[in-house]
């Protein structure tokens, strides 16, 4: 993959038959995770439920937004975002990006830029106007995309394990 | 003698000579001293105008005071040899033979200085805080990948030359190395095949020299304790983090994206170069016959070579090289660092780049008069390889824009001899005149 002029990536929505391929990203971007965090730890021996899992994202449209990017007919790249609700808040609904990764190969060709624009289009048909990202907080690579393009800290998620400690 | 019995042997006088001269080194005035009324210029009160000079030009520090011909050589004992993190006190003998080597060879003032920090941050402040006593770093046996970060970052913030001589210099002389295997071959650098063994610091820094003299990238394959490196791999991601160095050559090398281990990398190879562990059954003989015609094999590892020469010669291979000096073609970093601290320090140089270290690899490559396939390098018996590389780098350094000193290839070769042959002058003087004791037992 070295013509660049020649690359044309496809971005759409995610298909049941692209689970496999879909999965084996996601499992690269879990263990990526894991390089910043052990309670990001990946068990291989929980595949079958990722498979379930993030099968049912692809089909549940209405919680899920599960996009991918597709070169020569491989997937190069995934974006899932769930869809909550912000109770007493206005507006009362945002995109959170759980699952964004890009293939090593295809990373700073614009394959990232691409998925967003997609998601962000679909966000305005369906009228939710915030989008917010999730990542491990030593994560600086994540951490410095998303301040390139444009989001800010707006909350933290701190965490520890609870074994033999009290709460105070 | 088997080589096991061997290296007892050279062990055993190691540790007897160390007891014997205690330390290998030792710092003498070079100047005349016949009362103590020199010392009113050498030192206080006449000092004070050199100094005052100095603070008002800190570029006068290379011309009124030794620091053009200083030299730190930086460790921090994390990988010595190949007895690993040892610390700074366990270093301080490699280092000193280092000097002695730096010395000897390219008539270079290097300094011992090992170094207790615990991080690659607290090395750089060290490194930093030193500069001004030195006009170069020669980094030594500092542990992957810790150390492409500090010879990075040492090599952008500091105005003088920083090296890693397991990186730099192995990749040199690697690269003189298959300079004269592909003449030899008839083979050309734009078509020629390369697959390393191991992706450590030499073979990291070796791809990256190829690269900059002109080998194809795609036409070069790394191979680690893992396999092939292509941008599939399970673990590149925890590479982006942990050796970004190793995760941008698995991007732009293997255009082909073999994937497997060594005999498939091997298949269709011009050229090995093995950087890898010390076990004579890392390379197998049959693995060469998969390669391109006239194989060229560079087994590094020492004491023991990733396969034994004639087993190699047996398998196909037309050149071997090694490590060692008891077989042909010694692929010897001695032969580099000399000559190139010579030459950066003679054109006070400001830093070194890889431009200047291929011009370095060929005029090592080009001392080679009578080519053939069991003498592709120099030996580090040839006393004017020194000269000639110091003045091919200085000449470099000053067409690069980093010399502080400027002026011709013949001009910086007479410099280098002249320096390096005063230096040998002193040294047989006080090896004549028995200043320098002979060794323990050989007294008389």
């Amino acid at each position: 993959m070295k013509e660049d002029k020649k690359m044309k990536i496809e971005v759409r929505d995610a298909r049941s038959e692209d689970l496999k391929p879909f999965l084996g990203l996601i499992e690269r971007m879990k263990r990526l995770n894991g390089e910043f965090d052990p309670l990001y730890t990946i068990d291989e021996d929980k595949r079958s439920d990722a498979e379930k899992f993030y099968g049912n994202c692809i089909g549940d449209t209405q919680n899920y937004i599960v996009i991918v990017a597709e070169f020569n007919k491989n997937i190069v790249g995934v974006l899932k975002a769930e869809i909550r609700k912000r109770v007493y808040y206005n507006p009362d609904r945002e995109a959170r990006i759980i699952d964004l990764y890009i293939m090593p190969e295809f990373r700073r060709k614009k394959v990232g830029a691409a998925l967003l624009d997609y998601f962000y289009l679909k966000l305005n048909k369906i009228g939710i106007s915030i989008v917010t990202a999730e990542f491990p907080a030593l994560n600086l690579i994540a951490l410095n995309f998303y301040k390139k393009i444009g989001y800010r800290n707006i909350g933290s998620i701190f965490g520890t394990t609870i074994d033999g400690k009290k709460g105070r | 003698m088997q080589d096991e019995e061997r290296t007892k042997k050279f062990n055993d006088l190691s540790v007897k000579y160390s007891q014997f001269y205690k330390g290998k080194i030792m710092v003498l005035p070079k100047v005349p001293i016949n009362t103590l009324s020199d010392f009113s210029y050498w030192y206080t009160p006449g000092v004070a105008e050199v100094s005052r000079r100095i603070a008002a030009d800190s570029d006068l520090s290379f011309d009124l005071t030794g620091r053009w011909n200083s030299v730190a050589i930086l460790t921090d004992g994390t990988r010595v040899l190949g007895i690993g993190n040892v610390g700074p006190e366990a270093a301080m003998p490699v280092m000193e033979g280092k000097s002695m080597i730096f010395n000897y060879l390219g008539g270079v003032n290097a300094v011992p200085i090992p170094i207790r920090t615990k991080t690659k941050e607290e090395f750089i402040t060290v490194a930093k805080a030193l500069e001004p006593s030195f006009g170069g770093y020669n980094l030594e046996d500092i542990e992957s990948p810790k150390c492409f970060y500090i010879l990075r970052e040492l090599q952008k913030e500091l105005t003088i030359p920083a090296w890693h001589d397991d990186q730099l210099g192995t990749a040199c002389i690697i690269l003189a190395g298959i300079i004269n295997s592909l003449k030899l071959s008839g083979k050309h650098i734009e078509d020629a095949r390369v697959v390393f063994i191991g992706s450590g610091a030499a073979n990291i820094a070796a791809s990256n020299l190829l690269i900059s003299a002109g080998f194809k990238p795609g036409n070069l394959i790394l191979v680690d304790s893992k396999g092939i490196l292509e941008p599939e791999r399970d673990d590149i991601d925890s590479l982006m983090i942990n050796n970004p160095w190793k995760y941008e050559l698995s991007l732009s090398t293997n255009a082909e994206r073999k994937k497997g281990g060594i005999p498939e990398a091997l298949a269709g190879a011009d050229i090995v170069v093995s950087a890898s562990k010390s076990d004579p059954n890392t390379i197998k003989p049959q693995w060469i016959k998969r390669m391109n015609d006239y194989p060229v094999i560079f087994a590094l590892a020492n004491p023991v070579p990733e396969i034994w020469p004639h087993v190699a010669k047996e398998g196909g291979a037309k050149i071997v090289a090694t490590g060692r000096g008891d077989f042909p073609n010694q692929i010897n970093n001695s032969l580099v660092f000399p000559g190139v601290f010579r030459g950066v320090l003679d054109a006070r140089a400001k830093g070194v780049n890889f431009s200047i270290m291929v011009k370095a690899s060929y005029e090592i490559a080009n001392f080679v008069s009578e080519l053939d396939d069991d003498n592709i390098v120099p030996k580090m018996t040839d006393t004017d390889l020194y000269p000639q590389v110091a003045s091919a780098v200085a000449k470099a350094t000053s067409d690069e824009g980093l010399a502080r000193r400027n002026g011709s290839k013949k001009m910086f070769y007479d410099i280098a001899r002249d320096i390096i042959e005063e230096n040998r002058r002193i040294f047989r003087k006080l090896m004549d005149d028995k200043l320098i004791r002979n060794l323990p037992g050989e007294e008389q």
